[in-house]
């Protein structure tokens, strides 16, 4: 723990920290457990390792996959799931085979299969951050290793064609996705109020296919209708990766949500009720912008680990009129 | 299956009653038959057998070539053929038995998660053990595989099915395990369904579930299945509460029923 740990990942784009599931899941996992992690991200250069990302450097040396990179950091002591029950933590082994087996063919298959969102989303983003003449074969590799896994999880032999597993593979992210919803219900993280592995898998496998825009989005325009996965989302993106590294910020009026957000936690704080309610009214005398986020009020947010008070208060004298 | 053949098929299945005749086809179980295989075969027998519809088990060497997804078991009912538990599962469900009616929709997601845990670990532990740790491959696995066929037809299919197996472990991230890590793995899963069990009968309390049947198929072979080292079912024997439903479901549902002592 005295030297630190480097990530090397892919980057962030659309408001997320990495736009690839596997890197995403371990910087949530990092950020949740408090891991002094620092993130490499990989660029346009010949530097550094482009091939089994996420990789973890650390003193001994590497350690490749999400699994094993979250089990080294629980050996570390950075554990997030120290609160979790033994059931619960079977449970979590469990959504996450779920997610394995059903998400993640259809997510391949948004991403790196489908040929227009291959062709004008994901093959420009990664070529332009691998250095020629390697930007011109690795996509097309990516791509091909995703059609292979696809096809020999749950195409039919001998004859392994895309179009008889397509249908099947979506419908079977839509039940996975519903699934979740269900089990999510109305609480903040899947085990209380303060997010475990589990959520940091969740975040990984959802929030690229949230915000990255694609031209074909039947899947992510499912996503959009459950609603609390989506809330999900926002709420890590907002509260721990504000900070971190971050790609092209959303503006409008996700900017507004979040300072909403920040608003509401801050108010939360106080115990006293009254002065809250004066509060909000002296600062948002319209009613618009609280229709606008009907969910985000009653809510209780659990108290920011990462950020300081001064800022909360120069925030607070930005936006009070 | 497709999903037009689906839809065909419960269409049609929703309209005839279960029959006598129903069969389920295996492969021959003294030579031929595989662990993974005849964990998945025993998973469908026990699950048929939780539903209370009658099924004769029939040994064919060409099993899995007759399947209409290249995977046994499959049953022939009526004149629909249906294989892998999954789709058994909505085909018996469509004629109007089902197990998991009683659970509401967290229990249900769960159920669903942890089959497909069962499914991720359990049986890719199989099939990694079988084909891919050379020694079982080599004194086991290939002379069961290729044993109903003449030379050279049992090696080249025996080489065939391995190397298939071992690109679907490469794509999936599992070619470079070794065999300990897998013993992990399989410690791992093993060890999240026995806390999921606790000290109730069934996974869902009272009542047992398609997730019963599946586990009770995986643990069973595992625990009397002979290979060339115990490892995997040491692991297996470390949870007493695993043992014990094992036990239970063998006793309840197959030696009472008359059938004997599974082989």
């Amino acid at each position: 723990m005295a030297a630190p740990l480097e990530l090397s990942c892919w980057g962030g784009g659309w408001g997320l920290p990495s736009v690839h599931s596997e890197s995403l899941v371990v910087m949530a996992y990092a950020k949740f457990s408090g891991a002094p992690l620092k993130v490499n991200v990989i660029d346009n250069t010949w530097r550094g390792p482009r091939g089994d990302v996420p990789i973890l450097t650390t003193e001994d040396g590497i350690v490749s996959q999400p699994a094993k990179i979250l089990n080294f950091l629980r050996k570390q002591k950075y554990n997030a799931d120290c609160e979790l029950s033994a059931k619960q933590g079977a449970d979590t082994l469990a959504y996450i085979a779920l997610l394995e087996e059903k998400l993640l063919p259809a997510v391949l298959h948004t991403f790196w299969v489908e040929n227009d969102n291959y062709f004008t989303v994901t093959k420009p983003w990664f070529a332009s951050r691998i250095p020629f003449p390697l930007s011109l074969i690795l996509p097309g590799r990516m791509s091909r290793g995703a059609l292979n896994r696809i096809l020999l999880t749950r195409g039919e032999p001998p004859l392994y064609h895309i179009q008889e597993v397509e249908a099947q593979i979506y419908r079977d992210a839509k039940e996975c996705l519903n699934l979740l919803s269900n089990r999510l219900g109305t609480s903040q993280f899947f085990f209380g109020d303060t997010p475990s592995t589990l959520d940091a898998y969740v975040f990984g496998f959802l929030a690229p296919l949230y915000k990255v825009r694609f031209p074909k989005v039947h899947l992510q325009e499912h996503l959009k209708q459950l609603s609390n996965l989506c809330r999900l989302c926002d709420d890590i993106l907002g509260s721990y990766f504000r900070h971190g590294p971050m790609g092209i910020s959303p503006a409008g009026p996700e900017m507004i949500d979040v300072n909403l957000r920040k608003l509401t936690q801050l108010v939360n704080k106080e115990s006293n009720l009254i002065e809250k309610v004066a509060f909000l009214h002296h600062c948002f005398p319209m009613d618009d912008n609280l229709r606008q986020s009907p969910q985000l009020l009653p809510r209780k947010l659990p108290t920011l680990k990462l950020t300081p008070a001064e800022e909360e208060n120069n925030s607070l004298q930005r936006l009070s009129p | 299956m497709s999903l037009v053949a689906e839809a065909f098929v419960s269409q049609i299945a929703a309209t005839e009653p279960w029959p006598e005749n129903a069969t389920l086809y295996q492969q021959l179980r003294g030579e031929q038959i595989l662990l993974s295989d005849n964990a998945a075969s025993l998973a469908v027998q026990a699950f048929l057998q939780m539903c209370n519809l009658p099924v004769k088990v029939v040994c064919r060497a060409n099993a899995e070539y007759m399947s209409p997804s290249g995977k046994v078991p499959f049953i022939h009912v009526g004149n629909q053929v249906v294989s892998e538990l999954g789709p058994i599962v909505q085909f018996v469900k469509a004629k109007g038995h089902s197990l998991s009616d009683g659970l509401d929709e967290v229990q249900k997601a769960e159920m669903k998660a942890y089959m497909e845990l069962v499914n991720n670990m359990l049986l890719t532990a199989e099939l990694y053990l079988q084909w891919c740790d050379e020694a079982t491959a080599g004194e086991i696995t290939h002379a069961r595989y290729g044993s109903p066929y003449p030379w050279p037809l049992n090696h080249i299919l025996a080489y065939q099915k391995q190397w298939e197996v071992k690109r679907k472990m490469k794509a999936i991230g599992w070619g470079n395990k070794t065999l300990d890590q897998v013993l992990e793995d399989v410690d791992q899963c093993c060890q999240a369904l026995s806390q999921r069990l606790g000290t109730q009968p069934y996974f869902f309390n009272k009542q047992p579930t398609e997730l019963d049947a599946l586990v009770f198929g995986h643990l069973y072979t595992i625990l009397t299945t002979q290979l060339t080292s115990d490892e995997l079912s040491e692991k297996v024997k470390n949870y007493s509460n695993l043992l014990a439903f094992c036990r239970r479901i063998e006793q309840h549902y197959f030696e009472d029923r008359g059938k004997g002592r599974l082989s």
